[in-house]
């Protein structure tokens, strides 16, 4: 039985709405919004703000159809492909009939994503329980190799931020003995729990964006569509032919949601090559084909549960948004990984009711009134951002009660992953590296400390095999996947020459 | 060569060089891959004409601006608290994202004797109001309802 009431409700629908207006601004992201956010989860329970959280998360990822389909940039990197066909179709007059397709398939890939959530975490689950440190270490290891299988074309480089992200989250002090590393002496109070992971994620996520936001001038970028102009209106039958489109969809957007560190925007590409494989007219796809963006919208919604699936079974976030869910679990001292369930049944029973109501309440808050919630991309950045600034100051200072050295801390992952920006070094994969690093390094010590440092006992157990076997065929994938985009560059490269 | 010392009081020391051996280990990768592109297409491994860390067009008074402006934030917030500090670094950081520049319309905007015709004022007067609204609005909502420690 979980707990509901008024403040639930109130606390998905805040959060679906700012999600909604973040997830339609562009160079603003659900995951902006979470970290920025967080503070909140202070003053509640997790059960209430994990309504909060979710609404923002849901909302987050269906709000970046609206500046795609109206003004062809998309508001989130999962819905990069939205406007290939979504504005083609605003610009004929078809915006609101966009915008409501849209938004259907992105309830459905949310809910098709939530049933599969529901489904496969337990099982997961169970499985991950009968794992040693061994399989643990193993299973982080195979999470990072994913990491390099997906940074396309600079594979090396998404593995090197990965474990650059390990080598940060190591500062500190090592549980096991209880000695301080790599910290100077005046900084040995400040960085004796070594850097805390909301003010990182916070600096990576929101202060990089603004940096580059102010690096560009903060331009605003002009509504394009009329949406006062409407040639054709939207009808639940524009969904005739769709089916077997929207399953597929929302299956690959679960299913890449699945994969840590990977991101919405694979996942909407993807299903849209897909959707474009399989169609008998691949030559309307880019003119405004209902196809093309209802394949978008389902698959990037369809991450939302997926990525929930190794972060609650294993303990592994899909992506940046459920990496800074990590976080919210942190501050409340709540454990992710195989014993989540069991441990917490009526938080996971929270986490699938507050993700089925978030999603109704996207579509509702989204469906009826898409006319009025379409003006916040008028919205100018230079009034926005400094409220943001704000809000990650408190954010950053608050994640320890009080320390002003986390605002600092803010500040400095800000400007590193500017700079990482710069020199085109992933961020996410960092992230996740970070995020990982402590248990990664804890489960290689618990598991050679029995056994008198053999490294041998990585290979003896057959579970730890099958591990070993999926981390050699992502390496080998991500080779073969590096090798075989390199070719069709240069391809594409001579006949642009020839 | 397939075994570590494992001593309980220098462990702590274990992992953290395995992890720097392997960043070793990809940047030496990185650097190779780099070399024999570049030997594949004929450029330079250090090409200081095609390297730049600035965007074209970047606005390096807004960037450095913003963080000059933080670090300002938090030695503000020392010695101000959170609300002072905050109307006035938001008020500062709005002025500065809407355009500095635009404040050399503002001595003749005044001297018109109809200054709310000027674009520049009409933004400086919001920004003001906006950044008193939006910091007591969010000091109210976080220290007095929700009760979060701010500076």
């Amino acid at each position: 039985m979980i707990d509901f009431g008024l403040l639930h409700l109130l606390m998905a629908f805040v959060g679906v709405v700012v999600g909604i207006v973040f997830g339609a601004l562009p160079g603003m992201t659900a995951t902006m919004a979470i970290a920025v956010f967080l503070p909140l989860t202070y003053a509640y329970d997790l059960h209430v703000s994990l309504f909060l959280l979710l609404g923002l998360y849901v909302g987050g990822i269906s709000g970046g159809l609206v500046p795609a389909i109206l003004v062809n940039i998309p508001g989130t990197p999962s819905s990069i492909c939205t406007g290939f066909d979504g504005y083609p179709m605003a610009k004929r007059g078809e915006a609101v009939r966009a915008l409501r397709i849209g938004i259907t398939a992105s309830l459905f890939g949310g809910l098709f994503s939530l049933l599969l959530l529901f489904l496969f975490t337990p099982p997961l689950a169970r499985v991950a329980l009968s794992f040693s440190s061994v399989e643990k270490f193993l299973i982080i290891l195979f999470a990072l190799s994913i990491i390099a299988a997906l940074s396309k074309g600079n594979m090396v480089t998404g593995v090197f931020a990965g474990f650059l992200g390990v080598f940060f989250s190591l500062i500190g002090q090592f549980a096991d003995n209880n000695k301080m590393r790599m910290v100077p002496d005046f900084l040995s109070v400040d960085l004796r729990n070594g850097f805390q992971l909301l003010p990182v994620l916070i600096g990576l996520f929101a202060l990089v964006q603004i940096l580059q936001e102010a690096e560009g001038g903060m331009r605003d970028d002009a509504m394009g569509a009329d949406l006062s102009r409407e040639v054709r209106g939207f009808r639940f039958s524009d969904f005739k032919g769709q089916v077997v489109n929207l399953f597929r969809s929302a299956f690959i957007g679960t299913f890449v949601g699945i994969l840590p560190g990977v991101g919405g925007s694979a996942a909407s590409l993807l299903s849209y090559s897909q959707a474009k494989n399989f169609s008998g007219r691949p030559e309307k796809y880019g003119t405004g084909c209902v196809d093309g963006l209802v394949a978008s919208e389902a698959a990037n919604n369809g991450l939302t549960g997926g990525a929930l699936i190794p972060l609650l079974s294993l303990g592994i976030p899909g992506d940046s948004t459920t990496a800074v869910l990590v976080g919210a679990f942190m501050l409340q001292g709540v454990q992710v990984g195989p014993l989540f369930i069991t441990n917490n049944l009526d938080l996971w029973h929270v986490i699938l009711s507050a993700l089925l109501l978030c999603n109704f309440l996207m579509f509702f808050v989204m469906f009826y009134p898409i006319k009025y919630i379409a003006s916040v991309i008028k919205l100018p950045k230079y009034r926005i951002f400094p409220v943001i600034i704000l809000l990650c100051v408190i954010g950053a200072y608050s994640s320890r009660n009080g320390n002003m050295f986390d605002v600092w801390t803010m500040l400095f992952f800000g400007l590193l992953g500017y700079f990482f920006v710069k020199i085109k070094l992933p961020i996410v994969p960092f992230l996740i590296g970070f995020i990982l690093g402590k248990d990664l390094e804890k489960y290689f010590v618990d598991s050679i400390k029995g056994v008198g440092g053999s490294l041998s006992v990585f290979f003896t157990r057959p579970m730890g095999w099958v591990i070993w076997g999926l981390i050699v065929a992502s390496i080998a994938w991500a080779v073969y996947d590096s090798k075989r985009e390199a070719r069709r560059a240069a391809a594409g490269n001579g006949g642009a020459q020839a | 060569m397939f075994r570590v010392s494992y001593k309980p009081s220098t462990s702590h020391w274990l992992f953290p060089p395995i992890i720097l051996g392997i960043l070793a280990l990809l940047l030496a990768v990185m650097i190779a891959q780099r070399a024999i592109e570049c030997r594949r297409k004929g450029r330079p491994f250090i090409n200081r004409e095609a390297m730049r860390f600035f965007e074209p067009g970047c606005d390096k008074l807004k960037l450095f601006g913003s963080v000059a402006l933080f670090v300002l934030y938090i030695y503000a917030m020392e010695f101000a608290g959170f609300l002072a500090s905050s109307i006035v670094v938001v008020f500062l950081y709005s002025v500065l994202f809407f355009g500095v520049d635009r404040l050399k319309e503002l001595p003749a905007a005044i001297a018109s004797g109809r200054p709310w015709a000027n674009g520049a004022f009409k933004s400086v007067c919001v920004s003001l109001l906006l950044s008193v609204l939006f910091s007591t609005s969010v000091w109210f909502l976080f220290a007095r309802v929700f009760k979060i420690t701010l500076p």
